[in-house]
């Protein structure tokens, strides 16, 4: 399935839809989007992953820019990521750095 | 084009090394990973590994340097394994040496994003070997079978 990537910002929470297949090749996309979300100063970036079918480095590498662009007091969330998906985070040493979630809480993102 | 339905999957495959080889890269993987039996999460994982490795190709050996080359891949199916060979033209090039990211566990502010790929892939086969063929950088990847497949 084709990449595509969307961003969404609400009450200060960038909600960024990624689908399909990111690789190498389509990462630069997914960094658009979290510069777009930076320049935002958004207090959240939720990265709605259920239709995601693959994620490489290159998609890790990006959630490190994240981190590194928009500072620690900006929570970074992966809202339903598919089972392999989220074992890559794991195995490469970011499920401390970002919240998991197995779907969508505006209660624990947007803190309502 | 796409084959036609029912038509075996081609067993090599020369791609430009450029990162849009990426997609047909893993086509190429799928189709030799269903032809083989293997289970979609054991496809997903030859993808990530072989995709890992064409990407550093990709990045380090060619664009980095200037220089134009390109994916070999070839699918071997044998009784106990299927095995993708991936050949590129870069410089001598070991990637099953490299070691592990150090900084694995560090909090994502203070990590390097090198090595990661390689590390993925290493952990996503059964077996990940390298030698230089006269030119060439061959990685080659193990997939066990499921018993009963052969």
């Amino acid at each position: 399935m084709a990449f595509t990537s969307s961003l969404e910002i609400i009450r200060n929470v960038a909600k960024i839809t990624l689908t399909g297949r990111l690789d190498a090749s389509t990462a630069t996309q997914f960094r658009d989007l979290v510069d777009q979300a930076a320049a935002q100063k958004v207090k959240a970036v939720a990265l709605l992953l259920k239709d995601l079918e693959y994620m490489a480095s290159a998609g890790l590498r990006v959630i490190v820019f994240a981190r590194q662009k928009m500072g620690v007091a900006v929570k970074l969330y992966v809202v339903a990521p598919q089972d392999i998906v989220r074992e890559t985070i794991e195995v490469s040493g970011f499920s401390q750095a970002v919240v998991l979630l197995p779907a969508y809480d505006a209660a624990v993102i947007e803190g309502k | 084009m796409n084959p036609p339905e029912g038509a075996p999957p081609a067993k090599s495959i020369v791609l430009p090394g450029a990162l849009e080889s990426l997609g047909p890269l893993a086509d190429f993987v799928h189709a030799a990973a269903r032809e083989t039996g293997l289970d979609q999460k054991a496809a997903y994982r030859l993808h990530l590994a072989v995709d890992e490795v064409a990407t550093n190709v990709i990045t380090h050996a060619y664009a980095e340097k200037g220089v134009q080359g390109s994916i070999h891949l070839h699918a071997q199916v044998d009784p106990d394994a299927l095995r993708i060979h991936l050949e590129d033209t870069g410089e001598p090039y070991d990637p099953t040496v490299q070691s592990d990211p150090e900084d694995i566990n560090l909090p994502l502010e203070e990590r390097g994003v090198g090595g990661l790929g390689i590390f993925l892939a290493k952990r996503n086969v059964d077996g990940f070997h390298y030698e230089r063929r006269g030119d060439r950088n061959r990685v080659t990847f193990v997939v066990k079978r499921p018993p009963g497949q052969a």
